[in-house]
């Protein structure tokens, strides 16, 4: 265990290794002391003028009167990905209702319409004549205008003048 | 895994209410924050007050940390920042034996509880502490000399030790740890024997 906390503080592990080893860190205390202890040669090494006692034990009890703190977990890294992540899902969300809108209207309206296209036959009947003034008065009804409305009521007229 | 990436490892733990992974920073960068702070705070005992109140600071300001710098740069910038306030504070103190008034002591609340003026004992065990590693770092064989000194004094990775070294990368990190361990075997007996083994 102590060579991998030896690579851990030169940053030779992966991270999955090291997080393991962090908790043994955290949870053992011969662990700990073996951090401090290759942390302090290491300074010595760097440093010698400046060695001073240990200031982990000092802090330490000034730690317990202090509340934990949490904060969200978020890497700074981890910003783009999250935005584009983000961008993605949203897309495909759009992608998604407008297939969705697109398959409930082809499947129910258009359809049905067709249906109803494909159902009218031109009826061979006889209309008699007093029928006549009935269908005109109701012609805008009629399946066979594309125009429904006031534009049955359009007339085209003409006129001449009379100085011509 | 780079050195950066493993405080950010910690740093994530102590937002998740991991107590104990702010204390392997603490192992980690007392002594360069300390040395830091001695720049701009002459005295030692001082200066180990100020490092302790900028270790205190930096736990109390860690979820607002969010990794856009190393961790190290933002702990040395509180600890700039820590000692300045001290020097100001200091400046203010008027000339008697309370160490800190009501206002002054804003930023250095139970610092004199703590303060411990470097003694006589303190200053001989660090004289001893560095004549251990320097001996003990002689003593070793050349192999694991140089492999430790590439890594703690010029900075080499173990890929690039293995480089100088003219051997596999997994013979680097056995070498390297073999020799921390042959130096720490000599440093156990002299810490365990410290009063309070505060070392």
């Amino acid at each position: 265990m102590n060579m991998e906390i030896s690579a851990l503080m030169d940053g030779e592990l992966l991270e999955d290794e090291s997080e393991k080893l962090l908790d043994h860190i955290g949870r053992v205390d011969e662990g700990r002391k073996d951090w401090e202890m290759y942390h302090l040669i290491g300074d010595v090494l760097h440093q010698p003028d400046h060695i001073h006692c240990d200031l982990s034990a000092k802090v330490r009890v000034r730690l317990q009167d202090e509340p934990v703190v949490f904060a969200p977990r978020k890497r700074g890294g981890n910003h783009k990905f999250s935005a584009v992540a983000l961008s993605a899902a949203a897309s495909l969300a759009a992608v998604g209702m407008v297939v969705w809108m697109s398959q409930q209207i082809g499947s129910e309206a258009f359809p049905q319409m067709a249906m109803q296209q494909n159902l009218l036959h031109p009826a061979n009947v006889k209309i008699q004549s007093k029928s006549n003034d009935y269908l005109m008065a109701h012609q805008e009804f009629s399946p066979s205008t594309d125009m429904n409305g006031g534009a049955s009521y359009i007339r085209m007229v003409n006129y001449e003048s009379e100085g011509r | 895994m780079a050195d950066r990436e493993i405080d950010q490892q910690l740093v994530e733990r102590v937002q998740r209410g991991d107590k104990h992974a702010f204390e392997l920073l603490v192992s980690k960068y007392q002594r360069k924050l300390g040395r830091l702070i001695s720049r701009f705070v002459k005295d030692s005992a001082d200066a180990e007050d100020v490092t302790q109140e900028a270790f205190i600071k930096a736990y109390r300001a860690l979820p607002g940390f969010r990794g856009e710098s190393a961790f190290y740069t933002w702990l040395y910038r509180i600890g700039i920042n820590t000692a300045k306030n001290y020097l100001l504070a200091n400046k203010r103190r008027p000339p008697s034996s309370t160490p800190f008034d009501s206002n002054e002591s804003e930023s250095f609340e139970d610092a004199s509880l703590l303060r411990e003026v470097n003694t006589p004992e303190n200053e001989l065990m660090s004289k001893q502490v560095v004549d251990v590693v320097q001996t003990s770092l002689l003593q070793l064989p050349e192999d694991l000399r140089s492999a430790l000194t590439l890594r703690e004094i010029e900075g080499l990775s173990y890929e690039e030790i293995a480089v100088v070294m003219n051997c596999p990368i997994g013979t680097v990190r056995s070498r390297i740890f073999r020799a921390r361990e042959a130096v720490a075997e000599n440093l156990r007996p002299l810490l365990e024997t410290s009063k309070g083994n505060r070392w």
